[in-house]
């Protein structure tokens, strides 16, 4: 087991207008879960690929445990990767594909049986280990691939995002059984997905990546808490953070020719408000400045559209929530979230209250 | 596998489309195999004058000839020296572009070339170059120190018709394994390299393996090809000599039928020839097929 450490690390493709990744820095310590996140196309999987060794680093440094490895070879590593694809071998059984890793590292044959073993008794593919794997479903195939690095003990597991290819009710399985058997073998772990639910549940600790450049880091709650840009605030959360355009004057926040909150110390000037869906409290009330739209029934709760002046905006309320056509929208202080209009980033609000403190109900 | 079905509107359409190959392959092979057969049981003189029933004897007196059967050991050493050297060399060559397939295009149209050419022209081009008296392959031989005479060496010949058909052949095989060859899913080869296997294992236990398909495809084409298609090589370069050296089997049905006019002889030996050919493809998709699904 070993941490991993990344230092300035860049990679630009040859022939590329732009380097996929901008010089990344990222500490992660040993045995932490690490989950990368971000759009298509954000330099996700490179930067894992990097680690893996499967790409060649442009400028910068990689270090497994306390040696750096830019020039080694991926079997040198002693990393294990599980691929979106599972890349099992098709014309090896469950058991071949498994012992081949650790044959090519001339492991002893009854270690390789003892680990192999023990490992799909873990993933309950035991009855499965004779089998060839286009003879398996997708889910068999998934715990294969984890149970082909499992066998290897390596310091650290690469995912890229593996459970893509599941649909949607063995993925949630699945990231459960990922989670426990992390918290029982707690080896290193760097996950990639586009999926921000498999992210925030997954992290210890979670990175936010846009166009080849960390924008976050931290523990999945504080990002989902304090965002640092307009970016990761509408990235993390479903249904979406809204992302208004406001104006702040004299403490206020005006939104419509209305304020929608006061007492911010917050410069005057435009800005992007956020609101999260569910912080925004909706009361019915003729006259009031929420117009609804149209309402999703969620089943255990639901998602309200509607706009405020010429702005889109949507609540996510519980059914015993009253609704009519005009409702007033009001906003805890400490969940509003503001932004720099045009670059993006956080701004203070002078706000030092903690979470806990009460709800500072402020209307119109 | 998945098949896909096409329904027809009418019933006589799909026979319509398939009769004009019917047709070609009744007139231009049933016919005229069926004519072989019948005429492996005659014996006909020269001159076409007068044609007797002799039963099985064209058979018989055909293994009792050991130059017969000295032609059936010059096919298999033929046969085996063509198809690997072909498929090895095309192989080797559809790896190197494999890695750098972004310049294949070029790559792939230069490998290609030979296949277009024809085979009688391959032969003389091959005879060219290793013509004893102005070759520019016998001349660079010659400054190594080695006499190279096709004509009067069998060994020589031999590596010259096996030369000049495997050259002919490597295109075709070389654009079947880059296929197959891209048809292998990075992933696997990136998951062998981290698995611990270095190039050449991971060759031979994880491409090799994936390709086998491709290889089988390729082997029953190759064998095919040397035993049939090879013919006009032969003929413009060696034409069968010296002596008997680079006379196989379908040669020598030309040699004996067209050249000796002993149609009986040459017709009984097409009908062996004819089903050493079906026996090997059905052993080939009966029993190695099977094995080299994965
Ligand atoms: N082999 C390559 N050659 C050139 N450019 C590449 C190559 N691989 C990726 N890229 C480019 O690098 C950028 C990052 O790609 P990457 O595969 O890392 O994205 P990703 O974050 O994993 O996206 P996704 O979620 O779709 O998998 C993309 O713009 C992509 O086009
Ligand atoms: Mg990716």
């Amino acid at each position: 087991m070993a941490g991993i450490k990344l230092s300035a690390v860049k990679k630009i493709y040859p022939g590329a207008a732009e380097p996929a990744v901008k010089g990344v820095d990222l500490d992660i310590q040993d045995g932490e879960f690490v989950v990368l996140v971000g759009p298509s196309g954000c330099g996700k999987s490179t930067l894992l690929r990097m680690i893996a060794g499967l790409e060649t680093v442009s400028d910068g440094e990689i270090a497994i445990g306390d040696k750096v490895v830019n020039q080694m070879e991926p079997a040198e590593r002693d990393i294990a990767m599980v691929f979106q694809n599972y890349a099992l071998y098709p014309h090896m059984s469950v058991r071949q594909n498994m012992s081949y890793g650790l044959k090519n590292r001339k492991m002893p044959k009854g270690e390789i049986a003892r680990r192999i073993d023990e490992a799909a008794a873990v993933l309950e593919i035991t009855p499965y280990l004779d089998r060839k794997p286009r003879a398996l479903s997708g889910g068999q195939r998934q715990r294969v691939a984890m149970g082909r690095a499992i066998v290897r003990d390596p310091a650290a597991f690469l995912f890229d995002e593996p459970l893509s290819n599941l649909d949607a009710k063995l993925r949630l399985h699945m990231r459960g059984e990922i989670k426990q058997l992390h918290q029982r073998l707690k080896t290193t772990s760097v996950y990639v997905t586009h999926d921000q639910l498999e992210a925030m549940t997954l992290a210890d600790r979670l990175v936010v990546l846009n166009h080849g450049r960390i924008e976050q880091v931290g523990r999945p709650l504080d990002l989902y808490r304090r965002p640092a840009s307009t970016f990761v605030a509408g990235f993390l959360g479903a249904p979406a953070m809204n992302l208004i355009d406001a104006e702040v004057t004299g403490g206020a926040l005006m939104l419509a020719g209305a304020a929608l909150a006061r007492g911010l110390q917050a410069e005057a000037g435009r800005v992007t408000a956020g609101i999260r869906p569910e912080a925004l409290r909706l009361r019915a009330a003729p006259g009031g400045n929420f117009r609804l739209d149209y309402v999703e029934e969620l089943g255990g709760s639901r998602i309200v559209h509607g706009h405020i002046g010429a702005q889109r905006i949507i609540a996510q309320t519980d059914l015993a929530q009253e609704l009519s056509a005009e409702m007033q929208a009001e906003l805890p202080l400490e969940e509003l979230h503001l932004f720099h209009a045009t670059e993006g980033h956080r701004l203070s609000m002078g706000l030092n209250q903690p979470a806990t403190a009460d709800p500072q109900l402020v209307g119109a | 596998m998945q098949t896909k079905r096409t329904t027809f509107r009418s019933w006589w359409l799909p026979y319509l489309l398939v009769a004009p190959q019917l047709a070609i392959t009744l007139v231009f092979f049933i016919w005229p195999a069926g004519q072989a057969v019948y005429q492996s049981f005659l014996r006909e003189d020269p001159f076409g004058l007068s044609t007797t029933w002799v039963g099985l004897r064209n058979y018989i007196r055909l293994f009792d000839s050991a130059e017969y059967l000295a032609s059936f050991e010059t096919t298999v050493i033929f046969t085996v020296c063509t198809a690997s050297l072909s498929m090895g060399l095309s192989l080797l060559l559809a790896v190197a572009v494999d890695r750098m397939i972004r310049t294949a295009s070029v790559y792939t149209t230069l490998v290609v070339w030979p296949y277009a050419v024809a085979p009688a022209i391959a032969g003389i081009l091959w005879w060219f170059m290793f013509n004893p008296s102005f070759g520019i392959l016998t001349y660079v031989l010659e400054m190594v120190g080695y006499d190279w005479n096709h004509r009067l060496n069998g060994e020589d010949a031999m590596t010259l018709v096996v030369l000049a058909s495997a050259w002919k052949q490597i295109s075709y095989n070389f654009l079947f394994f880059v296929a197959g060859l891209q048809s292998i899913p990075m992933s696997l080869r990136e998951a062998a390299a981290i698995d611990g296997a270095g190039p050449v294992k991971r060759f031979f236990t994880v491409v090799f393996p994936l390709l086998s398909p491709t290889t089988f495809f390729l082997l029953v084409v190759n064998i095919n090809y040397t035993m049939f298609d090879t013919f006009s090589t032969i003929d413009a370069s060696t034409a069968g000599g010296p002596g008997q050296a680079t006379t196989i089997l379908v040669y020598k049905v030309y040699e004996d039928g067209v050249k000796g006019l002993n149609l009986g002889s040459s017709a009984a030996q097409s009908v062996i020839l004819m089903s050493i050919v079906i026996a090997l493809t059905f052993i080939q998709f009966r029993f190695i097929e099977r094995r080299v699904q994965y």
